[in-house]
């Protein structure tokens, strides 16, 4: 597979991913861009190994260097004392170390791509060139990885618990206590090591963007936070301009400047960094709104909570419907009982189900649009055609749609 | 009349003749303590005297610190009544070059969402010392002077302090989500106010708004000399996690732990102006080195602080640290003299009854005194070190400066 199709396809397996257990799930499922194609894992694993043979080496998550350091083993003792304790510390924990194997890199691996596609600068070709791995100098290498402490640092820090809210179900507040200690510090203590990375790629226009990635992305988190913190209350009144906003704070800006920032490393002009900035950006997002839509194309949601009100779906009915309209029908639905996402969603739907088929899915084809033209600027190997009748992101937005078609009916049956 | 004899007495002998505590006394600990602890700093101030006497021949133009020693003892003054003179105050000739420092931190802050802005912008209501923004310009000026009689602070000098004050912030909002503190500055921490989730975000959010600012400066220089820094920062706070058994191996670690989680911002701060200011890399040494030995003292003193103050003046709880199951300078001095503290310095102060016995062993023994004299000898070494500069206002300010960190009641 070229590399050309490899970052054409890319978004579609993304994007056709996402957690199973819906968005709104623990840090464990957001933790992982599982690959989960429509067609099988073995395919999703098959894309992802060809993808770390055509880097040349996969992306090392946290360094060996990071690894082997006290502080690492101090965490992970630390960590070992609150197992059977409540603290959402260990779910993120197990979610590393379990999904290792299942390409946790992900956010790494594109800017890898991206680096290769784009290949050294033509304007600036004498300079480096001997510190090329595969195609990919080692300060991109060195970025990939930032890229993926940075997010997992704010992975780990999104797991902190808030004291004076804990039930007794929870279990001792002093686990609690010591959790939150221990996440701080170990979310501290990878920044630490992306803040050390940053510094010795002696580029500071590298560490402003991705300095301000870290802005965008802890705004974004506080946002996630205070959506889910209310989730058994009304959405939002936010339109989907501000839920894009948003999303491009908690998930769309890191990969976005990440991909922005090696682009500047290989010295390529403002043009190629803004094409770059605009890939990691739509397919950040269409991941987001494909996962925002799982639970509504599943045929069976395990769990009714998964349901977030404040998910592209739910933010787009209520534009459609209007603000008044939505709230009444909440209302109506809480005041049935408890209120259940899952039903309240067939109860709204049962009317509007036909355009709200057509409506998310007609948001990732405008993303994964963009991020598709902005690939043919890229001098990359040869240019075969796509094997699927259309690109590849736009092939899932087609079949994204198609499930949805397909899968709604069974869910309000 | 018994306890008013013991009041009497222990307040009176630096040295108590108790071994230890006495049974049924703990309610009057506070007030016997502050004075053995007053009488200890006498006598500290008297060493230190004849140490200072000594080094004032050496350097003759050092007059200033031993006319400040007469005047004032080592704990219980106030650095305000201390300097007439307007020029030669620190912090006035230091705020020259700070006016609006708080308002330009907080323009670095571009938050759009207000309630995580207000989080952000809640330790710079300039109510705070701002000791380490103060230091840095005069370390500036100190060094543009030293270079080439240069009188400007330059905007990436400056820059530098605002940085390092967000830095700063930045670890006491997470410090204290992992101390579970409820008071600073005389103030609730955002953690009480906002919920330890929220708290953490307006940590990283700070940072993040220091990096920007950092990386703006373009100097990979400096941005190498302040990333230390933050990992000096996180070091620091894995440190204070273990605890050592080896009784030398614990002070080393200690100082190895206060270096890191206090002295390195200021030593670091202090090299990445003198490196804007300076190429000569002898002079980013003394930078480095003043910015180190004063952080050191710095800590030390704060340490000394949590027994011997009181929380109103701090504004922030006392015996803190022991009550995190820390043990300070002033504790592993008086482990020397009362080996029974030992068990306690293991147990992390977990036992009931544990922080108030050591904080009496502490007030008994010489910890305190120790460790003050301690912190005067990195004191002496940061004034040898800054020396070695052209004579300055602002090099004078610096003396000044480490002479108010001893001082210092709060």
């Amino acid at each position: 597979m070229s590399l050309r199709q490899l970052l054409l396809r890319l978004p579609c397996y993304l994007g056709a991913s996402g957690p199973r257990r819906g968005p709104l799930d623990t840090i464990a499922s957001v933790v992982s861009w599982r690959g989960q194609s429509s067609r099988s894992p073995a395919h999703w694993n098959q894309v992802v190994s060809e993808a770390e043979k055509i880097v040349g080496y996969p992306t090392s998550f946290m360094s060996l260097r990071c690894l082997l350091s006290d502080e690492l083993s101090n965490i992970a003792m630390q960590v070992r004392k609150l197992v059977g304790t409540q603290h959402p510390l260990l779910t993120t924990a197990r979610g590393l170390v379990h999904d290792s194997q299942n390409n946790l890199q992900l956010r790494g691996l594109v800017v890898l791509l991206i680096s290769k596609a784009a290949g050294p600068s033509s304007v600036n070709a004498s300079c480096q060139s001997y510190d090329m791995v595969s195609g990919i100098y080692s300060c991109q290498r060195s970025l990939a990885e930032i890229t993926e402490l940075i997010h997992t640092a704010l992975l780990v820090h999104r797991g902190i618990v808030n004291l004076d809210e804990l039930q007794s179900s929870d279990g001792p507040l002093k686990d609690m206590q010591f959790g939150n200690k221990i996440a701080i510090l170990s979310g501290d203590f990878l920044l630490a090591n992306a803040c050390n990375g940053l510094a010795l790629l002696q580029n500071t226009k590298v560490v402003e963007l991705l300095a301000s990635a870290l802005m965008d992305l802890v705004q974004g988190v506080y946002h996630e936070n205070s959506n889910s913190a209310k989730e058994n209350h009304i959405t939002d009144d936010i339109g989907i301009l501000t839920w894009k906003e948003q999303t491009f704070l908690s998930h769309g800006a890191l990969l976005a400047k990440s991909c922005q920032a090696a682009m500047e490393l290989a010295k390529h002009d403002a043009e190629v960094q803004d094409m770059a900035f605009q890939y990691g950006k739509h397919m950040a997002m269409s991941h987001k709104i494909n996962s925002d839509l799982q639970p509504f194309i599943k045929e069976k949601t395990s769990d009714s909570l998964t349901f977030n009100l404040n998910s592209a779906p739910v933010v787009l009915h209520q534009e459609f419907l209007g603000r008044d309209l939505w709230i009444k029908q909440i209302r109506e639905a809480q005041r049935k009982g408890r209120l259940d996402y899952a039903k309240v969603w067939v109860s709204l739907n049962g009317v509007q189900r036909l355009r709200d088929t057509q409506k998310p899915a007609s948001l990732p084809l405008s993303c994964d649009r963009r991020s598709l033209i902005i690939h043919s600027p890229f001098p990359t190997e040869p240019q075969n055609p796509p094997q699927h009748s259309s690109p590849g992101s736009h092939y899932y937005c087609v079949r994204a749609s198609k499930q949805v078609e397909v899968h709604l009916p069974c869910l309000f049956n | 009349m018994a306890s008013c004899w013991w009041r009497w007495r222990r307040g009176c002998s630096w040295r108590p003749a108790a071994r230890s505590p006495g049974p049924g006394s703990p309610g009057r600990a506070g007030l016997s303590g502050l004075r053995a602890a007053a009488a200890a700093a006498a006598r500290a101030q008297m060493s230190y005297f004849n140490l200072v006497k000594s080094l004032t021949s050496a350097f003759p133009n050092m007059y200033s610190i031993s006319r400040f020693h007469h005047m004032t003892p080592a704990v219980c003054c106030c650095s305000k009544t201390r300097s007439g003179e307007e020029y030669t105050d620190p912090f006035n000739l230091g705020w020259r070059d700070l006016k609006g420092l708080y308002e330009d931190i907080r323009k670095e802050l571009f938050i759009s969402t207000t309630e995580l802005k207000e989080m952000c912008e809640y330790y710079f209501d300039g109510k705070g010392k701002a000791f380490r923004p103060i230091i840095v310009v005069l370390m500036a000026r100190a060094c543009n002077i030293h270079h080439n009689n240069s009188r400007n602070v330059q905007a990436s000098q400056r820059a530098i302090a605002l940085i390092a004050e967000m830095i700063h912030t930045a670890s006491l909002v997470h410090d204290d989500v992992i101390d579970d503190a409820s008071s600073r500055r005389g103030k609730h921490t955002v953690n009480k106010i906002w919920g330890e989730k929220k708290a953490v975000l307006a940590g990283d959010l700070i940072l993040s708004a220091a990096s920007i600012a950092l990386a703006r400066i373009g100097n990979t220089t400096v941005v190498s000399i302040l990333t230390q820094v933050i990992e000096d920062l996180v070091r620091g706070e894995f440190l204070q996690l273990g605890s050592k058994e080896n009784e030398n191996e614990r002070f080393a670690h200690y100082l190895e732990k206060t270096f890191k989680k206090t002295a390195s911002l200021i030593a670091n701060s202090c090299k990445a102006v003198s490196v804007l200011g300076c190429p000569d890399p002898v002079v980013h040494e003394i930078a480095y080195q003043y910015g180190k030995n004063v952080g050191l003292a710095f800590q030390l003193i704060d340490d000394v602080l949590d027994f011997t103050s009181c929380s109103d003046r701090m504004g922030k709880p006392t015996s803190a640290d022991l009550k995190l199951g820390l043990a300070t300078g002033p504790v592993l001095f008086a482990c020397q003299q009362f080996p029974e503290m030992n068990a306690m310095i293991m147990r992390r102060f977990s036992s009931p009854g544990d922080v108030d016995r050591a904080r009496q062993y502490v007030l008994q023994s010489d910890g305190v005194q120790q460790t003050t004299y301690l912190a005067q000898r990195y004191c002496r070494e940061a004034v040898r070190e800054i020396s070695k500069l052209r004579p300055s206002p602002e090099r004078e300010a610096l003396i000044q400066l480490s002479e108010i960190v001893l001082a210092r009641d709060k």
